[in-house]
This record gives C-alpha cells, sequence and structure tokens, in this order.
C-alpha cells in the first residue's frame, strides 16, 4: 500500500487551540475507526468489494466491515447505477440508518449516470436526492481506489469535516423535492425526517417547505400495529 | 400425629376439598390455601435434608403377615417439596381468572381441580414408602391419579391418556415381576431383607432385577424406548395440569429407580455387573439409555409447531440428563442429576404456565400463528425468557449448575462419548427453545393479536414466583445442593462438598456469585452505555429493513413455519419414526396373537374348549 498516495492531512485547516475540542475529536477518532457500511450493490461496482474487504486489501484492518441492516450501519455504499426503482429502496434505507451516517458514491454512474445518461430509467446525479459525501469515480474503481477513498472518509470523519448528513436534515424540502420530481406526488417513506430533525437539533429554514407540505397532505400512516410496550 | 400424617391429611382433606367445591371457581384461591398449608407441612420436615431423623408415618398395616410402613427421608422430602411446590403453583395459577375461562369454555374445572389434587396427595404416599408393597401400592396410585388428570382434558386428551394407561400397565407389570422376584430370594418384602442378600445374588438374577425395575420405572421416566406417551399426554393436558406433569409426575420414575437401584441393589452393585462381551457395566448401560433419551427426544422437540408439545418433548429429554447424572454416580454427577430434577421442576412449571397463558389471550399455541407478543405481554415474556434460559442450561439460571455438574463429572469420569450426547442434547435445547421464544413473543405482531392484554395477576404472580427461584437457585445453587449431600448420603454416594455459589475444587470449580456477577457487570457496562448514549427513537415495526423492501401490514415477513430449514435439510431424513415402527410392530403382534387366541377359543367349537378348560381345572383342584 505503500505506492498509494493517500493524502488525508494538510487538505485541511490547521486548528488553532488543540484542547479545545479534545472530547470532539476523541469521539470523531473512535467513530472514524469503527464503520459499519451497508453495501447496497447496486451495478458493477460492487464485485470490486469483496476483494476490498478480503485478504487481499483487507479493509477491516481499517476498522471498517459490512453490516447487515442500516440500523447498525454508518456508511451506505451505492456501488453503481441507481434506476429509478432501486432509488426509492437507497432513499428508505439511507432514512432508516441513524446519524450520523455518511453516503459514498462509487463508480461513475452515482457521479452523472455513467454509461447509463441516455437511459430513461436511471437517476443520473446520485447528489441530487441524497447527500453524498464521497465519490469514488471509475468504471468501476479498484478496490486501491476504494480503500484509497474509504480512509479519505475517515480523514473527513476525523477532522469534522463529514457533515453532510446534517446537510439532509437542514434542506430536507429540497431533497424531497427532486425525489416527488422523480417519483411523483405520493412519494413517501416510513421515516418522520422533520422528526428527527427536530430530535438532532438540525430543523431550520431549510427543512420545510412546499414540498414538505405536499408529504404532509399525501402522508398515509404506518397500520397498524405500534412496537410500544404497554 | 407426625408432621407426614398432618401432610397426607391435608391433601386428602385438599382433594376432598376439590370434589365437594371445586366446580365453583371462587373455590380457587381456598383450594390454592390448601396447597400452601401442604407446602408449609413440607416445610417444617425441612431438617431431613439436613441430616434430622426419619419422620414415620403413624398408619402401618400388615397384610398376609408382610408389614407396609410409610416414612419420609431425605430423599423422599427432596422429591415431596417439589411437588409440593409445583402443586402450589400450578393450583395457583388456575385459582382465578384461568379456572373461570375454563369453566366458561365447557371444561369440568370440578374435575381437574379434583385431579390435581389427588397427584400430589397420592405422591406423598409413594414418596414415603419404605418396602416393595407400599412402593407398589404407592406407584399405582399415582399411575391412576395422573391418569385421572391426563383425562380431564377430554378430546384428544383421551387418546393419550389410555396410550399411557397401557405403557403405565406395562411398567407396573414389570415391577410386580420384580418384587415376585425379590420375594422369592427372600421371603420378604422388605428392602433391607434383598439389600442383605445383594452379595450372594448370581448375574443372572441381579441383571433380572435391574432390567425389570429400570424399564418397570423406566416407564414412567420416558426413558427411551418407552417415552412415545409421554408428550402428548402431557401437552394436551389442560395448562396447569401439564404444568404440574411436566414439572414432578415422570420424575416419580426417577424417585423409585433411586430408591431400588441405587438404595437397594446398591451403585456398586450396577459398576460390578457388567455386560458380558462389552467394555460396559450396569449403570454405564443406564447412562448410555440416558444419552439416548437426552438426544432423540430433545430433536422431536425442535420439530414441533405446537408449544406444549415442544415443551413436553424436551421433558422427556431432561428426564435424560437426570438418569445420565445419576448413573453415573460419583459425588458431581449425581448432585448434578438430583438438582436437575429440581430445577427442571421450576423452569418446566413456569414454560408450561406461559405457554398456557399464551394460549389463554390468543387461543392458541401453534407456533405457526403467533409472533410480536412481547409488546403485549411482557411479564409472560421474561417468564418464558428466563425459563428457556433455565431448560438450554445457560448461566445465569438454575438449569447450568446441574448441567454444569453433569458435564464435569463425565470428562473427570473419562466419558467423551456421553460427553458429546450431553453437549449435543444442550444444543438442540438451545436450538428449539429459540425457535419457541421467537416463534410466539419476538417478531410481526398479527393483526388478530392486536388488543391482546397481559394475563391477570393470578396466573402472573406463579410464574413471576417460579422464575425467581430459577434464578435465585442459579445465583446460589449451593442452597438445593446442600439438601442433595444429605440425599447422597442417603443413598450410599459419593457425597459433595458444595459452596454457596457451587463447589470449590482444585482443578477448577463452579462458582455461581461470580459468573452472575460478572454477567451482570457486562450488562451493567451495556445498560451505560445505553444511558448516556443519545436520545431512542421508537420507530414502527414496519419501518424496518428488509432489503429496501416497502413492507406493508398486510404481507407477513415473520417467518416461523419450517423454522430451521436449513438444519432439518440435514438431519431431517433421521427422523424416520423407529421407535413408533416400534411400538407399532408390538402393538400389531399383541393383536395377532389376541386374534389367534379369540380364533382357538371362540371361533372353533368355544363349548368343547370351555368344557375342557373345565375339566382341567377341576382335574387340578382335585388333585
Amino acid at each position: 500500500m505503500k505506492e498509494l498516495p493517500v493524502r488525508t492531512e494538510g487538505a485541511f485547516a490547521k486548528r488553532t487551540n488543540p484542547l479545545a475540542h479534545v472530547f470532539d475529536e476523541f469521539v470523531r477518532f473512535c467513530r472514524s475507526h469503527s464503520l459499519f457500511m451497508l453495501h447496497y450493490c447496486t451495478g458493477c461496482g460492487a464485485i470490486e468489494l469483496p476483494p476490498a474487504m478480503t485478504s487481499r486489501f483487507d479493509m477491516e484492518r481499517l476498522g471498517i466491515q459490512p453490516m447487515v441492516t442500516p440500523r447498525q450501519a454508518d456508511i451506505l455504499l451505492v456501488t453503481g447505477y441507481v434506476s429509478v426503482k432501486t432509488l426509492k429502496r437507497i432513499i428508505l434505507t439511507y432514512e432508516q440508518m441513524p446519524a450520523p451516517k455518511y453516503v459514498i458514491g462509487i463508480c461513475s454512474c452515482t457521479v452523472n449516470g455513467g454509461m447509463y445518461w441516455q437511459s430513461y430509467a436511471t437517476a443520473k446525479v446520485l447528489a441530487d436526492y441524497l447527500p453524498v459525501d464521497l465519490y469514488i469515480a471509475g468504471c468501476m474503481p479498484r478496490p486501491e481506489a476504494v480503500v484509497s477513498g474509504m480512509r479519505k472518509l475517515m480523514g473527513l470523519i476525523k477532522t469534522g469535516k463529514a457533515e453532510s448528513w446534517k446537510d439532509y436534515y437542514r434542506r430536507y424540502d429540497h431533497y424531497l423535492g427532486n425525489q416527488q420530481a422523480l417519483f411523483g406526488e405520493r412519494w413517501q417513506t416510513p421515516t418522520d425526517v422533520l422528526g428527527e430533525a427536530q430530535q438532532y437539533g438540525l430543523h431550520g429554514p431549510e427543512t420545510e417547505g412546499e414540498h414538505t407540505a405536499l408529504l404532509q397532505q399525501v402522508q398515509q400512516p404506518l397500520i397498524p400495529h405500534r412496537m410500544r410496550l404497554k | 400425629m407426625t408432621l407426614l400424617d398432618g401432610l397426607w391429611l391435608a391433601s386428602a382433606l385438599t382433594a376432598l376439598a376439590a370434589g365437594l367445591f371445586g366446580r365453583s371457581p371462587s373455590a380457587g384461591p381456598w383450594l390454592t390455601a390448601l396447597y400452601g398449608v401442604q407446602f408449609l407441612l413440607v416445610a417444617f420436615m425441612g431438617p431431613l435434608a439436613y441430616g434430622a431423623d426419619p419422620v414415620p408415618a403413624s398408619p402401618a398395616f400388615s397384610v398376609l403377615g408382610y408389614g407396609l410402613s410409610w416414612q419420609f427421608t431425605a430423599l423422599s422430602w427432596f422429591f415431596a417439596v417439589i411437588t409440593a411446590g409445583a402443586a402450589l403453583a400450578a393450583a395457583w395459577f388456575m385459582s382465578g381468572a384461568w379456572g373461570r375461562h375454563y369453566a366458561e369454555q365447557g371444561g369440568d374445572l370440578r374435575l381437574l381441580q379434583l385431579a390435581l389434587a389427588l397427584n400430589p396427595s397420592t405422591m406423598y404416599v409413594l414418596l414415603a414408602s419404605r418396602d416393595f408393597l407400599s412402593l407398589f401400592v404407592g406407584w399405582e396410585l399415582v399411575s391412576w391419579a395422573s391418569f385421572v388428570l391426563m383425562l380431564a382434558a377430554g378430546g384428544v386428551g383421551v387418546r393419550w391418556a389410555l396410550r399411557y394407561l397401557v405403557y403405565a400397565i406395562g411398567g407396573a407389570m414389570a415391577v410386580m415381576a420384580a418384587m415376585v422376584l425379590s420375594h422369592a430370594l427372600t421371603g420378604s418384602f422388605e428392602f433391607g431383607a434383598l439389600a442383605a442378600v445383594v452379595p450372594d445374588l448370581s448375574a443372572g438374577t441381579l441383571w433380572s432385577l435391574v432390567i425389570l425395575l429400570s424399564g418397570g420405572f423406566g416407564v414412567k421416566m420416558g426413558l427411551l424406548p418407552f417415552h412415545l406417551w409421554q408428550a402428548g399426554a402431557y401437552a394436551e393436558t389442560p395448562g396447569p395440569g401439564s404444568a404440574f406433569l411436566g414439572a414432578i409426575s415422570s420424575r416419580m420414575g426417577l424417585y423409585a429407580m433411586l430408591l431400588t437401584l441405587f438404595g437397594v441393589l446398591g451403585l456398586g452393585t450396577l459398576k460390578a455387573l457388567s455386560i458380558p462381551w462389552t467394555p460396559l457395566e450396569a449403570h454405564e448401560l443406564l447412562a448410555w439409555i440416558a444419552a439416548f433419551t437426552i438426544v432423540l427426544p430433545t430433536f422431536t422437540a425442535l420439530k414441533q409447531n405446537d408449544a406444549r408439545w415442544l415443551l413436553a418433548w424436551h421433558g422427556i429429554g431432561q428426564g435424560g440428563y437426570m438418569l445420565m447424572g445419576v448413573a453415573m454416580g460419583d459425588a458431581l454427577a449425581s448432585a448434578g442429576g438430583l438438582m436437575h430434577v429440581f430445577n427442571h421442576a421450576t423452569y418446566q412449571a413456569a414454560l408450561f404456565m406461559a405457554v398456557t397463558a399464551v394460549v389463554y389471550r390468543t387461543g392458541t399455541a401453534d407456533l405457526n400463528k403467533l409472533g410480536g407478543l412481547v409488546t403485549r405481554m411482557p411479564l409472560t415474556f421474561l417468564v418464558l425468557l428466563v425459563g428457556i434460559i433455565g431448560l438450554a442450561g445457560l448461566p445465569p439460571m438454575n438449569g447450568f449448575v446441574s448441567k454444569w455438574l453433569i458435564y464435569r463429572a463425565l470428562i473427570d469420569d473419562g466419558q467423551p462419548l456421553l460427553f458429546v450426547a450431553a453437549v449435543v442434547g444442550t444444543l438442540g435445547t438451545i436450538v428449539s427453545v429459540y425457535k419457541l421464544l421467537h416463534n410466539i413473543f419476538l417478531g410481526q405482531l398479527r393483526v388478530e393479536h392486536e388488543s391482546v392484554r397481559e394475563v391477570p395477576g393470578s396466573m402472573l404472580a406463579p410464574m413471576l414466583a417460579l422464575s425467581l427461584i430459577v434464578f435465585v437457585t442459579g445465583l446460589a445453587p449451593g442452597l438445593v445442593l446442600d439438601w442433595l449431600t444429605t440425599v447422597q448420603r442417603e443413598l450410599g454416594l459419593a457425597v459433595l462438598a458444595p459452596t454457596l455459589g457451587g463447589v470449590e475444587r482444585p482443578d477448577g470449580g463452579l462458582d455461581m456469585l461470580w459468573v452472575v456477577g460478572i454477567l451482570f457487570a457486562g450488562f451493567g457496562v451495556g445498560a451505560l452505555i445505553f444511558l448516556a448514549g443519545g436520545r431512542a427513537r421508537t420507530v414502527h415495526q414496519l419501518d424496518n429493513y428488509a432489503g429496501g423492501h416497502f413492507l406493508t401490514a398486510e404481507v407477513r415477513y415473520h417467518y416461523s413455519d419450517n423454522f430451521y430449514a436449513g438444519l432439518m435439510h440435514r438431519i431431517g431424513p433421521w427422523y424416520r419414526g423407529s421407535f413408533q415402527w416400534l411400538q407399532d410392530s408390538v402393538v400389531a403382534a399383541t393383536d395377532l396373537l389376541a386374534q389367534a387366541a379369540a380364533g382357538v377359543y371362540r371361533v372353533v367349537q368355544p363349548a368343547a374348549w370351555l368344557l375342557g378348560v373345565t375339566v382341567l381345572a377341576l382335574w387340578w383342584v382335585a388333585a
């Protein structure tokens, strides 16, 4: 791995007072070294993940390992082109992840549609619908590139710069608008994003708008049973 | 009047009261109080477990010159305290809402109360027996009492009760044959007389005694291959009845075996009795039967789709651990085997009650029709959870201690194969009780169970009390092991030196106080992280991950049918029903013989045969 030019330091501003945020930094350090990723294997990029995770490149030495459910996952890997139908599932899965959560778009298709640019059924720019922290471009990116991207994300988390999940709450109306434009007006997920925005203290002026108003009109509650200890 | 007389009187009074007033559901609490009196009387005999002199019964009969006498010893007391506790719990469980519900459903509450009351009272007679005659009287009483209890259900239960009856009569015949043999050898029915001549008996005679006694009493225990009656008979009995039967009834077989095989013949005799051309001795043969009794019924339980049947099959399998421990006979193993009687009674009664509580609320014990009830019946869930941890033999519950003692002894005795059998049985238990817990309480709640509520206090209280016992005797097993040292001394076995937390040994003992402490320290760390972490959000059950699929209430995502499909793919072909085949062929052979006999004397000249038999009989009488 020596020959890989991985640069995470230097790209960020120098801290002024080293003791100011000791606890925050410690938490971020721990967090960056213990990442569970849910790989939502949508396209060809998924084929590069097994070598990246197993003994050849061994992502686990960085503290990154796969997780089977979004409820325990930190990273959502979207590994290729996303059709409209798939995108609904990705958004559902993303919203089920607890914060802080990070999205990595792998392959050119997540950046701009890639070779599916002309497809009527493919969402072109993933970042229109979800806050993407990091793209790993390539068709497909080699495991070295995947590992390099992961280290980049770790650096971002360590320095407190991987905060785009907050953007989803702060500008939910924007993301929801794009989702509604693609899926239609009756689009909804079971997750109460507005409630979560309140809970995380991220409810801002752009959280609600015309699109969330539309959502609240069409929202169907989940029936019939709530999991609650009586 | 001794305490034992008082106990008999109290239990007879309970049965009388149950027969007179049992029909009315409001009699439930009063009957429970009577069971409480029985329990207190047994508790007053507690010094027996710490080496006090035996408590005799005042009545003593003499029939044709043979005396019958009764007395309680430490062994009797150990089984009696379990019996009294199980009866009290079962009566308490049915004293309120359950009894009313049962009567409303058309059940005969009087019959059930009476049958339940008869069981402990007959067991106290059996447990006090001190010679072959009183043993046989008690044995028959117990058999018939449990037959009546199984019969109380009506319907399918009757078929199973009748099957039990056939097995029980067969077992009683074997026991009677052993008595006759013993009488032929000694001219008396006293245990002491037989024990005195044991050293002079030939191997063939000893083998006959061992086979007749272990086979006869083994029927009640459900030892292989006499186990086919038990699961159905116990499972189809009405709830509290099955809790009582599952807890203690079949252990009477172990008690009688302990009394005769170990108390009279002695472990030394069994150890000296080798099977020709094999390296096995008699006690190892028993241990091997126990091993098969552990493994096969446990894996049959894995296949059950009815919660009550699943538990009843486990009852058979756990009996194997008890016999295995006792048959190995050293201090650790016999203490483990005996303690397992107590442990099994506590958690099995709690488990049957929890399942009955589920049936009471939902109307079904079908594991494919339940799910998600933890949100509706959290306390029943807790009881079932504690119970299955005990049944699976995991810390911190008491089942772990007894199984640990047995495992440890098997390793010490150099019995790797028996050890593997015991562990494989435990594995099957863990796997199947998870199925029980998952299919009833975890997963998706069914729409029709939306309005299910927790069961009322009269049902919860005995369940929770039993769970508490399961935990406390797991935390401090020395409480029970202390009694067992006296029992071991009485049976002439090696005596364990227990501590409050388990046993101390130079090569690594067991201290449950530490084990439980460390376990809860771990939970404590987890709780600290949970409490110190961010605020939790409750999400809707259908807001769940299914590979990104949008879940709706119309489709069930709770997989319960064909639960261990992968495992069943491997072991499924082994369930060939060979024991069922064995039973069927015995039935067929008996049927054929009966038909042949009937054909001879009823079809071919019956009058001539009758005449011939009469003439022969007259000739015999005249001669």
